[in-house]
């Protein structure tokens, strides 16, 4: 099979606009809502979302020939917890204020829909490396919303621009103090988890009506 | 349909391996983890005590500033001072040997920290409080460990909860507002640590407590609630080593 033919392009492509698993699914908001908060929160979450789906993907896809069906689950769930828990202790040696920031968020990527969803609904079906395409794509499809959300309720919630960079967080940008003695003042509702339902509900609606997308009456 | 036996075999082996991929992956990695933890207990210390933050970027950067600027040392409830290994002191049970951290400038005290630990709502929380040299106002409080729920009793970690605790705001005759630390002790002298009040703290002339009193969290009351106990019984257990410093300047 061709790495980059039409279909593989669709597998990547499809789940970052028209078939969005945040914005058109609505799996995996629980995380979405919660480690949203900074910018360097939601690109490590993205980047630890992406590894567990693409592994859980290719290692499911692998032995879905000798999964007994009545267990499928409970074997989904056992490779897609421990996957989690490795990325937990590798965040844990390695970026140690990140993963203390994102503390219990990042355990409970196990019970993020998403990835079991598409374990079930994909890698189970297909073959090795369109599993693994298909990781990529829904994880970058989480990414994207993710990150648009944190952008705006760190830069409006906040007024930060926060880039991961291994320590507490690289602040790329903040807004000058001349503008708070000029009368401006951060939205504190968008840092509790209302604002982040209403950031989120404004870019599902964005990107549903960019990806032409119409709910069934 | 698979037989029972194959579906059994199925799952041993793969509990076996993923397994032992967990095993693989915590052992070659513990070392680096326990040296995080050790450097992050450090730098709990010395952001109580108000280091520079550019001091405290890098795990080498925060060993090399706790060895060159503090003293550790332990006491006995009497105030006397204890032979002990420092670090593996069990801050929660451990009542006879009690770790103290002293920034010293150029031989001059300039704070005190003190490892405080009990009980919140789901978990232990674990923390140091850091005193000025009056062994009254505090300089800074740091909380590194807890298993809180993330935003409410979580809050104890960060920096608007610990600004409670150094910004009393106080009034002077002219009617600016100027901020001091909360105090520890009352006008006697005795220690009555600092309390943790549900809603916020009332500033009113008509309560003579504020002073001793920080702006709870939301949500967060048994947390709080804890938080008020085991900062009075930790400090109470310093009293003598803190009547010592005040009035003799040294342990």
């Amino acid at each position: 099979m061709e790495l980059f033919n039409s279909e593989s392009k669709k597998i990547i492509s499809d789940p970052i606009n028209v078939n969005n698993p945040i914005s058109l699914q609505v799996l995996g908001i629980c995380s979405a809502l919660a480690v949203t908060i900074r910018l360097d929160q939601a690109i490590i979450m993205t980047l630890a979302v992406i590894f567990v789906l693409c592994s859980s993907n290719v290692i499911l896809s692998i032995i879905r020939n000798y999964i007994p069906n009545r267990v499928r689950i409970v074997i989904m769930l056992s490779v897609i917890a421990s996957l989690v828990s490795v990325v937990d202790e590798l965040l844990k040696a390695y970026l140690y204020d990140m993963s203390k920031q994102l503390s219990v968020f990042v355990g409970l990527i196990i019970t993020n829909c998403i990835i079991m969803g598409r374990a079930e609904a994909f890698a189970l079906k297909n073959g090795p490396s369109k599993a693994f395409l298909d990781g990529i794509g829904n994880g970058f499809g989480y990414g994207l919303i993710i990150i648009i959300v944190s952008f705006f309720r760190e830069l409006f919630g906040a007024g930060t621009i926060t880039l991961p960079d291994g320590g507490a967080g690289y602040v790329l940008w903040r807004i000058p103090e001349s503008w708070y003695a000029a009368g401006y003042e951060n939205i504190g509702l968008l840092v509790l988890s209302p604002g982040a339902f209403i950031i989120l509900g404004l870019v599902i609606w964005v990107q549903r009506e960019m990806a032409g997308v119409e709910e069934d009456a | 349909m698979h037989s029972n036996n194959y579906t059994l075999g199925f799952v041993f082996i793969v509990t076996i391996i993923l397994g032992s991929m967990l095993s693989f992956t915590k052992d070659s990695i513990k070392d680096l983890q326990e040296e995080n933890l050790k450097a992050d207990v450090q730098k709990t210390i010395l952001r109580s005590l108000k280091f520079d933050e550019s001091l405290l970027q890098t795990n080498e950067l925060i060993e090399q500033t706790f060895k060159s600027y503090i003293d550790a040392k332990c006491v006995n409830i009497e105030g006397v001072i204890v032979e002990c290994a420092i670090e593996e002191i069990d801050i929660e049970k451990n009542v006879d040997v009690l770790p103290v951290y002293i920034r010293k400038d150029n031989n001059e005290i300039k704070g005190i920290a003190l490892p405080v630990a009990g009980k919140g709502l789901w978990s232990t929380i674990f923390g140091y409080i850091a005193l000025n040299p009056d062994t009254d106002s505090v300089l800074g409080i740091q909380f590194y460990k807890h298993g809180e729920t993330p935003g409410l009793g979580g809050e104890v970690e960060k920096k608007w909860f610990t600004d409670n605790f150094i910004n009393h705001p106080q009034e002077d005759s002219s009617g600016s507002i100027t901020y001091v630390p909360k105090k520890i002790r009352d006008s006697n002298g005795k220690i009555v640590s600092i309390k943790v009040v549900k809603g916020g703290v009332d500033y009113s002339d008509s309560n003579m407590e504020s002073i001793h009193q920080v702006d709870g969290i939301s949500g967060a009351t048994v947390t709080a609630d804890g938080v008020t106990d085991f900062l009075l019984e930790d400090l109470l257990r310093y009293e003598k080593t803190l009547d010592k410093i005040r009035d003799y300047g040294t342990i």
